[in-house]
């Protein structure tokens, strides 16, 4: 007994922590998202499933997750644009410019995701610095919609998962040998060839691990929908804090975001199932 | 060929001027002296930070979440650091299995274990009280980054140092105190650095939990900036920018930070 308590007696609070809050929570939610709802009091005596009728009958929710999980999707896309020349880049940078770049890439992290959005409240804003640069070029008569829209969201989120997309990318480039590429030149392989052929493949785990995270991160951001959004977008986040703090519906709540991470889950299984083939 | 590198030479310098851009925009904003957010900016002052150190509000904001990622932070460092020596020592074919149970509060949405954590801590009784809800969701989120940091610094440690020195007749206390907690030492201080600034930027878990009395940084930002256009929020911001950098420059000077890989 002693002996089984000294090997695992390591493990034991990261255990605990683990199954008090995260999984008796979880288990809780699931249990709190099919009970009644009430008018009084968070929620009622007794289960009914009519937080998840009301999603999946209510054009206005449904849409709403459909939204959401589509804007996930292009903030993923974009990041993986944006950021596999990145990651190369870096990766083939001599030591000295490494350093410096890994500092610029990894710059939005030591920043606050309020800051970073607020940031860019800023810079597109209607009398933003973009706008207003635009107009004082007299290139715009009107200032161009770059906020409260989807368009706005996108590039905030990108901006700000963009070093999950890069910092696996890189981890993955990692392994790759600057002399297989030579190699592969030198028996007469074009430029395109060695990256479609070598780089590719060897970024490919990063690329469906950032492309997994950043997708995760950005269908469950708050903030940046909150603030560049100005709530005239409506993402499914920002529908779950209403229910909860402002409304006061627990059961729905839940609901809204067990529905949420349930198809957000679906779309990840799906991405990695598909790109697996692809590439193993 | 010669265009087409061109093209992307200067495709990457946009990239990192967008990666930089809004950083940057925000401690500009900060030193216009105007009283509304406007650009080009209407001359240059600090005023708008002599306005923030009288703002009690924010003073209060920063203090609470400097105390708050100072004591998760150091939760997590023990519990996170227990479990990485577990992992790369005694978990053998469950080691996957813890790994991925670790990263577990990574991987979820961190609204949805906010929300989960809410009503739990309702449910038994505790409410948001004490802050215990709010130092309980902190302590989660940044495990994670203590554990892979730590992981992967004690990777490539050969166990034979360890027994090496314990045949040699150091104690076992000894010889993890001389050999293995120098090894992992590296990753500890990466790790903690993390989790501090995840702890000192992280939303959700601070929106949800915070309860009535003092709130972190970040929300008290966001309820400011949802009805507020003043230069004072961007010289807040500049303000944080530069307490974590302080934080990062500090840990290098005195632990020499190597650059991680995830």
């Amino acid at each position: 007994m002693s002996g089984l308590f000294r090997r695992h007696f390591l493990i034991l609070p990261a255990a605990a922590l683990l199954f008090l809050f995260v999984m008796l929570p979880y288990v809780n939610v699931l249990v709190m998202s099919l009970r009644a709802p009430s008018d009084s009091t968070p929620y009622g005596e007794g289960f009914s499933a009519g937080g998840y009728v009301k999603l999946f009958s209510d054009p206005y929710y449904f849409e709403a997750l459909g939204q959401t999980l589509w804007l996930g999707v292009l903030t993923a896309f974009v990041c993986f644009l944006l950021g596999l020349p990145i990651a190369l880049h870096i990766s083939q940078a001599s030591r000295r410019w490494r350093g410096l770049l890994y500092g610029i890439v990894l710059s939005p992290l030591l920043v606050g995701i309020v800051v970073r959005s607020y940031g860019w409240t800023i810079l597109l804003g209607n009398t933003g610095v973009i706008n207003a640069t635009l107009r004082n070029l007299g290139l715009i008569e009107r200032p161009l919609p770059l906020m409260y829209n989807s368009f706005g969201i996108v590039v905030a989120l990108a901006h700000v998962f963009l070093p999950f997309m890069v910092l696996p990318v890189l981890g993955a480039l990692q392994g790759l040998d600057p002399a297989v590429g030579s190699a592969a030149r030198s028996l007469g392989a074009s430029r395109f060839t060695v990256f479609r052929r070598i780089t590719l493949p060897l970024a490919m785990p990063g690329i469906q691990s950032g492309a997994i995270l950043v997708f995760v991160l950005a269908v469950s951001s708050y903030v940046t929908p909150a603030l560049v959004g100005g709530m005239r977008v409506k993402t499914m986040t920002v529908m779950v804090v209403d229910a909860l703090i402002d409304q006061f519906q627990w059961p729905f709540g839940s609901a809204l975001a067990l529905s949420l991470a349930v198809s957000a889950g679906v779309i990840v299984l799906v991405f990695a199932r598909l790109t697996r083939m692809k590439w193993k | 060929m010669r265009l087409a590198s061109a093209l992307l030479g200067l495709f990457r310098l946009l990239v990192y001027v967008f990666l930089l851009a809004p950083i940057v925009v925000v401690v500009l904003a900060s030193l216009n002296a105007g009283n509304f957010l406007t650009f080009p900016p209407q001359g240059l002052s600090l005023r708008w930070f002599f306005t923030f150190l009288e703002n009690e509000v924010f003073l209060r904001a920063i203090g609470f979440s400097v105390v708050l990622g100072l004591a998760a932070t150091a939760a997590s460092l023990v519990i996170g650091t227990m479990a990485a020596l577990y992992y790369v020592r005694h978990a053998k074919r469950r080691a996957e299995s813890v790994r991925i149970a670790i990263l577990m509060p990574l991987i979820l949405p961190e609204i949805l274990t906010a929300i989960a954590l809410l009503f739990f801590f309702y449910e038994v009784g505790v409410g948001t009280e004490y802050y215990i809800a709010l130092f309980t969701g902190h302590v989660l989120i940044t495990l994670p980054f203590v554990f892979l940091n730590v992981v992967t610094s004690l990777q490539g440690m050969d166990e034979m140092c360890e027994l090496a020195a314990r045949s040699l007749g150091a104690k076992r206390f000894t010889a993890f105190r001389r050999i293995t907690l120098p090894l992992a030492k590296p990753g500890m201080i990466n790790g903690a650095l993390f989790a501090f600034i995840i702890s000192f930027d992280t939303f959700g878990i601070s929106y949800m939990l915070k309860g009535t009395g003092s709130a972190p940084l970040p929300i008290q930002l966001f309820d400011y900036l949802r009805f507020n256009f003043t230069p004072e929020a961007a010289a807040v911001s500049t303000v944080s920018i530069i307490l974590t950098l302080a934080a990062v420059i500090l840990a290098d000077r005195f632990f020499g930070l190597k650059v991680q890989r995830f």
